[in-house]
């Protein structure tokens, strides 16, 4: 195992150089790689100079877990365990990350909803984790397939929460995270997430940096709450139970906290904009009526199905949100501009990406939106199913 | 000009009783054929912290929910709720209005000139009495502070009658209550005092009764009127 | 560095509450003592806890002062609470202290303490777990025992009143059985689950049962162990200390109903493994305990 002493100004514990995450998204050179995503968050964490992290055993996340312990033996990564169970993995996480480590974990499905308590729990306590969330169907009935049902629990954590697509994508948004969420302004915990097998068991191209070089380590001290290491004066708030000095005073701080976090979410935009190049991500016919607005895989869908309607001499573009909270509200209104009809493909019974759109949306913009076509118990979603629903509303009685 | 409700609310300490008053005040007055509603509001239950409860009573469905913030009638339990600020509210009159009422339980008269400024300009009467005391003469214990209290805001209001009042304490004490663990810790401790439920009863009673009495001649020196109209039975 | 956290800054110091100085110039920080810490310094100095907001007369009160005063090293402790009547003390402690979910806190520690020792590798740092006994063993049962599992360098001290007293008075798994406690309206209907054996054969290496009546028996078993937590394993103190309210007691009987205990339920009970033993013989020798 590594020691953090080996650290150096130039170096990090395990000998690679430290650069900033312009350099290593933007500016070092790439070799290409074919991996999965579970192996890709591994050569994420690997350039990330990782303090801690902690895991346990769910499908679809398993590999990546256990790929981080690799990390670990082989010393980029400084404390590593298996926990008890989610609901000890989370608070294990946030232990690690109230003492001053950049902490990341992973968990998916039914193992999210065991841990939930902790969510809000992290972001009241300001704690910047991450973690990176295969999404999988929620029982009953049981399905291990990604249905991201999930994320709707998670909306309103207050945690950030953004959507990567595929193995690049995860990649690049997992090193972002660290960042935006370390940021004094930010200092919210963030949810990066993908969706399992599609992503986390696909095998597809990837271009990566060398492993010689790595993030810059996290400075807890730069928090806007002090951490839990009798090195700096205690901080008595919010790790405090208010309750047990005045309602009055736990009311009033937790409504002040909680507009606060919301705020803070929001603070990431430029950060996650710069890093991100971009909230939301448009492709196909920029000159279309219609539009897709996605996340995950649904986006991959959606730029499938884009193509084929191409053909069909039907024009669409695929706005892909990057981040689901913040809400990239302003770019999604200009990506809408002489949109008349908007779908949104998803991966759950309920539509809460359509939902959160049209919610968003309401008064802004005049389009019609239609939620859907979605698949549940994250079973596949073909380009002919999206084809099919396009036709039905734009061509209603005339068939695909 | 009588109002068609009043928001009653009772700042206190942890285990005076301040919660029982506020549910016997809403008992009687739904006897006396008001809406009534009332409810307490706590943090961890411990003795001497701040503990408040509320007191909605009126000739119209009562709606609005949870503290009390812009009362028409304040109660204070206890002088440490403005000498040390046990309150939730600061000053302990924040929101009262006009033609308003302050019974404050002190041997002391604890308000400050800018604090009779204020309530004067609000035609705010204050009546300012040692209840506790009070309670010890007329009961024995001063465990029943409450009753006194209870007392002198039926003898203020006017308009809920005594036999109401027996009726809210005889269904408090007598009947099967769910109590918070403090609360009935007290309830045995004071049940052990009177050998029986019914010699607990009369006391409350006669505490309760004399206050009123005490505070309906109050009003009148002082020229209260009417806040509360009478409910239509 | 440690106690330099608790320096005034001089620019403030004329206005800062004779609390807050005295803290800094007259608390027995372990760096000022040439001895280990104990109760004797209790009545001339600063206690690490400024006051308490639990009933008069409160067991857990008196326990939480000593434990305070015996903690080996304060200004490098942190301390992981949990929701109940303890939590109620902790805005009131100088020291680092987090409190976060009912039954998380011996999950939270184990992040704690170890991230502290990756990035301290070099200085000595306690985390101590402080609960009642809902907490320990009801809702948290399996993340306290799996930190026992795991070889948890924490030391976990459970306030037992026997009782969920902060909520009104619910029966809780240490609740004895046939005690009549809300939620138990008809008596408990199984045994005190003796936590103390369950944390020896979980795999902690020191594990103690007593109740608060006496402040120096409770030093020492603090201060051993949080020794023997530093350099063996995960240590275990079941503490009963009774809330005088919920089993109608006045303020001056707790005392009375500890020594009741220590006689009856609270028998001392005491199990230190060969490799503690060892260790705390060293410790004897090097005045550290």
């Amino acid at each position: 195992m590594s020691k953090i002493t080996d650290m150096t100004k130039t170096h990090n514990w395990s000998g690679q150089k430290l650069v900033s995450i312009e350099h290593m998204l933007f500016e070092a050179p790439r070799t290409k790689h074919f991996m999965t995503g579970s192996e890709v968050l591994k050569e994420a964490v690997k350039r990330a100079t990782v303090d801690a992290s902690v895991s346990y055993p769910i499908t679809p996340q398993s590999e990546a877990a256990h790929l981080i312990g690799e990390l670990w033996a082989e010393g980029y990564v400084g404390v590593y365990f298996r926990g008890e169970n989610e609901f000890g993995v989370m608070s294990e996480v946030a232990g690690c990350s109230m003492a001053g480590a950049r902490t990341v974990t992973t968990t998916s499905g039914p193992g999210t909803l065991r841990a939930m308590e902790n969510f809000a729990m992290w972001s009241g306590t300001r704690a910047p984790m991450q973690l990176c969330l295969m999404a999988r169907g929620i029982n009953s009935p049981l399905s291990i397939q990604p249905d991201n049902l999930e994320v709707q629990y998670l909306l309103e954590t207050g945690c950030m929460i953004w959507y990567a697509e595929n193995v690049q994508e995860l990649f690049d948004m997992s090193l972002a995270a660290f960042t935006v969420a370390e940021q004094p302004d930010v200092h919210v915990p963030i949810i990066t997430a993908v969706d399992g097998f599609f992503v986390s068991h696909t095998r597809e191209a990837v271009e990566l940096p060398d492993d010689d070089i790595a993030l810059q380590p996290y400075n807890p001290y730069a928090a806007p709450l002090p951490p839990i290491d009798s090195e700096m004066p205690p901080g008595r708030f919010l790790r405090d139970p208010f309750v047990m000095k005045s309602n009055y005073i736990s009311y009033a701080t937790h409504a002040s906290w909680q507009w606060e976090i919301r705020s803070a979410v929001e603070r990431s935009k430029p950060y996650a904009r710069k890093l991100l190049n971009g909230l939301v991500h448009t492709s196909g016919n920029l000159d279309a009526e219609i539009a897709f607005v996605a996340c995950g895989t649904a986006s991959n869908q959606a730029k499938e199905g884009q193509r084929e309607l191409e053909k069909l001499g039907i024009k669409s573009k695929v706005i892909k949100l990057r981040t689901i909270r913040p809400f990239p509200e302003e770019e999604l209104i200009k990506e809408l501009d002489g949109i008349k009809h908007v779908f949104v493909p998803e991966f759950n019974v309920v539509g809460w990406l359509a939902n959160e759109v049209k919610a968003k949306l309401y008064g802004k913009v005049d389009v019609n939106i239609h939620a859907g076509p979605k698949v549940a118990g994250g079973m596949s979603l073909p380009a002919e199913a999206i084809i099919q629903e396009v036709m039905e509303v734009v061509n209603p009685g005339k068939g695909a | 000009m009588a109002k068609d409700s009043i928001k009653i609310r009772m700042p206190a300490l942890g285990g005076q009783g301040a919660v029982t008053a506020a549910h016997i005040a809403a008992t009687a007055a739904d006897t006396e054929g008001y809406y009534a509603v009332s409810n307490p509001f706590f943090g961890a239950e411990k003795r001497m912290a701040p503990s408040e409860s509320y007191a909605r009573i009126g000739t119209v469905p009562i709606y609005d929910r949870g503290e009390v913030i812009y009362p028409d009638i304040v109660m204070i339990y206890h002088p440490q709720v403005i000498t040390m600020g046990k309150s939730y509210t600061m000053p302990f009159y924040a929101g009262i209005k006009e033609n308003g009422l302050v019974i404050i339980n002190s041997d002391k008269d604890l308000l400050t000139a800018e604090d009779r400024k204020t309530l004067d300009d609000l035609n705010v009467k204050v009546l300012t009495r040692d209840f506790t005391q009070f309670a010890i003469e007329q009961a024995g214990t001063e465990l029943a502070t409450n009753m006194a209290m209870l007392g002198a805001l039926f003898g203020a209001l006017g308009t809920v009658s005594k036999p109401a009042i027996e009726e809210g304490i005889k269904d408090r004490f007598l009947k099967k209550y769910t109590a918070s663990g403090g609360t009935a810790t007290l309830d045995s401790v004071i049940e052990k005092k009177f050998k029986k439920k019914m010699d607990l009863i009369q006391k409350n009673l006669d505490t309760a009764s004399a206050a009123f009495d005490l505070t309906a001649e109050w009003c009148k020196e002082v020229g209260f009127e009417q806040m509360l109209e009478a409910p239509g039975k | 560095m440690a106690l330099d956290i608790y320096k005034v800054n001089p620019e403030f110091r004329d206005i800062m509450p004779k609390e807050i100085i005295d803290l800094e110039e007259n608390a027995t920080w372990a760096q000022n003592q040439e001895k280990p810490r104990g109760i004797k310094e209790l009545p001339e100095t600063k206690e690490l806890l400024e006051e308490h907001s639990l009933c008069a007369g409160c067991p857990e009160a008196a326990t939480l002062r000593y434990v305070l005063s015996a903690l080996p090293k304060p200004e490098e402790t942190v301390i992981v609470n949990s929701t109940g009547c303890t939590s109620l003390m902790f805005p009131h402690i100088a020291l680092h202290t987090v409190h976060s979910l009912f039954g998380n806190q011996n999950a939270v520690a184990s992040g704690i303490k170890r991230v502290l020792e990756w990035r301290f590798p070099d200085k000595q740092k306690d985390v101590v777990v402080l609960a009642g006994d809902g907490a320990t063993v009801d809702i948290g049962l399996d993340y306290t025992l799996q930190s026992f599992f795991r070889q948890e360098k924490i030391t976990t001290i459970c306030f037992d009143n026997e009782v969920y007293a902060n909520t009104g008075g619910q029966e809780s798994g240490m609740t004895a059985k046939g005690q009549v406690f809300k939620m138990a309206p008809t008596g408990k209907k199984f045994d005190k689950v003796p936590m103390w054996e369950l944390a020896k054969t979980s795999g902690c290496h020191y594990s103690v049962n007593m109740t608060g009546s006496a402040p120096k028996a409770v030093a020492k078993a603090v201060r051993e162990a949080i020794l023997v937590a530093r350099e063996i394993g995960p240590t275990y103190l079941n503490i009963y200390t009774p809330c005088i309210l919920e089993i109608g007691l006045s303020a001056n009987e707790g005392l009375g109903e500890m020594k009741a205990g220590d006689k009856h339920r609270f028998e001392f009970y005491k199990h230190v493994s060969p490799e503690a033993e060892e260790y705390l013989k060293k410790c004897k020798k090097e005045g550290i305990l």
